[in-house]
């Protein structure tokens, strides 16, 4: 079956610290605040576990758009996890739009264990930015 | 004149300061340069010092950690034993800097390609003609330069280049990169010359978990280019090499250039200036920037 490729609905893979923006996503769904299906969650330890890599073969491997989500600057429950990854991602960020990665693709934010509320929205926002990036073609690439 | 860098390093030999010299040799072809290892006194005089010494010999340092080291170090090569000082892959009190005042090294490819004289300014390497510092910015010795003819470098800015690029669209900066990606081969020559690139088991030969193709595929070839560049951000200190090595002429240092001056501009950083500085990516700033954020 072939789906058209315009209208398909976009896969976003969302790296998830523990602490804040997994609780923040849970306690979305638990208040039944609706938002987009097109997340896929990983829960990581903290928004500093993230590896570039990660984010690499997402997008390499077809995910539409990776969103990196943490504790609000100074909440980090390791204390500095989140200082780190800031600065890691900052460089990531202006790279692949320097390569001609649509830098819609990849983002980061800060969501807390009780903004429910901001993740439905964030979600929602991400999944139209994503949309009007278009799909990714990475997997349309030649293999050999 | 070179007669002062050999008895130095006579010197060092003998008082038993270093074990070893890494140094530079006439190659074969009684023109160029090669890398060269001296650790008898009679070998002192192979010892040479032009323009012609392009290598970076700090890449060796790591493969005799532990043994006291005599280098001799252009100022860009000394910035990158900066890096490995801050990193703590180096002893300071192992690594002895024979620092040698530098205006400019050839371009080896650009000389074939025909300039006449070697003062002329076309042979010189890229990197050098943006290259600040005529002097090592540490060192343990410095070997003067009676003739040295001043930089060669040209007052212009040293990122253009990547500027021009960066104000292409998206849709052309990606063809550009893909068209100079498709070329790669995978010979990883470029890290095998990196002085920083010194990782044990490097991502792109790791199998549990392969994180990116190992064939010479585009989207092998782009992972693989983009990581290589990324984990040099805030580490590489512009010596030129890997550009240099790469076979297929992709030009590496329009991604590290793009980093360097990222890093700049966000975090007012630069690699290998100062060696009580922690590296870039192990420390941050409480005011980082954050606003592209949500
Ligand atoms: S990335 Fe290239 S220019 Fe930078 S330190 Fe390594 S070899 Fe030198
Ligand atoms: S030196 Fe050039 S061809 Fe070889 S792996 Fe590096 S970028 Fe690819």
């Amino acid at each position: 079956m072939k789906e058209n490729k315009e209208d398909r609905e976009p896969k976003i893979v969302g790296f998830l610290c523990n602490w804040c923006s997994y609780a923040g996503a849970d306690l979305a769904g638990t208040s039944r605040i609706e938002y987009p299906p097109n997340i896929r969650i990983i829960r990581v330890p903290c928004s500093g576990r993230v590896n570039p890599l990660f984010v690499l073969k997402c997008l390499m491997d077809g995910a539409d758009g990776v969103l990196i989500s943490g504790c609000h600057i100074g909440d980090c429950h390791y204390s500095e996890g989140n200082f780190y990854a800031r600065r890691r991602f900052a460089i990531l960020k202006r790279l692949l739009e320097y390569l001609g990665i649509d830098s819609r693709r990849f983002q980061m934010s800060w969501v807390s264990a009780s903004e429910g509320d901001k993740w439905s929205k964030l979600i929602k926002e991400l999944v139209q930015e994503i949309k009007q990036a278009g799909p990714n073609k990475s997997n349309d690439k030649k293999h050999d | 004149m070179i007669d002062e860098l050999k008895i130095k390093a006579r010197e060092l030999l003998k008082n038993k300061q270093v074990d070893l010299i890494i140094g530079y040799q006439r190659a074969s072809d009684g023109v160029l340069a090669m890398p060269c290892f001296v650790d008898r006194e009679e070998d002192v005089d192979k010892l040479i010092w032009d323009v012609y010494c392009v290598y970076n010999l700090a890449n060796y340092l790591k493969d005799y950690a532990g043994q006291k080291i005599g280098i001799i170090a252009k100022p860009c090569d000394v910035r990158s034993i900066v890096v490995l000082l801050q990193e703590n892959q180096l002893r300071r009190e192992n690594v002895y800097i024979i620092g040698v005042e530098c205006s400019g090294v050839i371009d080896e490819k650009r000389l074939r390609l025909g300039a006449k004289d070697i003062q002329e300014s076309a042979t010189f390497g890229v990197k050098c003609k943006s290259c600040k510092s005529s002097t090592p910015s540490i060192c343990d010795y410095l070997f003067k330069d009676k003739e040295k003819k001043g930089k060669i470098s040209e007052d212009k800015d040293e990122y253009e280049s990547v500027r021009k690029l960066e104000v292409r669209s998206s849709l052309e900066r990606l063809k550009f990169w893909e068209e100079e990606f498709s070329r790669c081969i995978r010979c990883y020559a470029c890290r095998q010359v990196c002085p920083m690139c010194y990782c044990p088991k490097c991502v792109a030969d790791q199998a549990m978990p392969a994180w990116f193709s190992k064939g010479a595929n585009l989207k092998g070839n782009l992972s693989w280019n983009l990581i290589r560049a990324i984990h040099l951000g805030g580490r590489c200190i512009d010596c030129g090499e890997c550009e240099r090595v790469c076979p297929v002429g992709i030009p590496l240092r329009e991604l590290n250039k793009k980093i360097e001056k990222d890093i700049k501009e966000l975090f007012k950083y630069e690699a290998g200036a100062n060696v009580e500085q922690k590296p870039l990516l192990a420390s941050f700033d409480k005011d980082d920037p954050g606003d592209w954020i949500k």
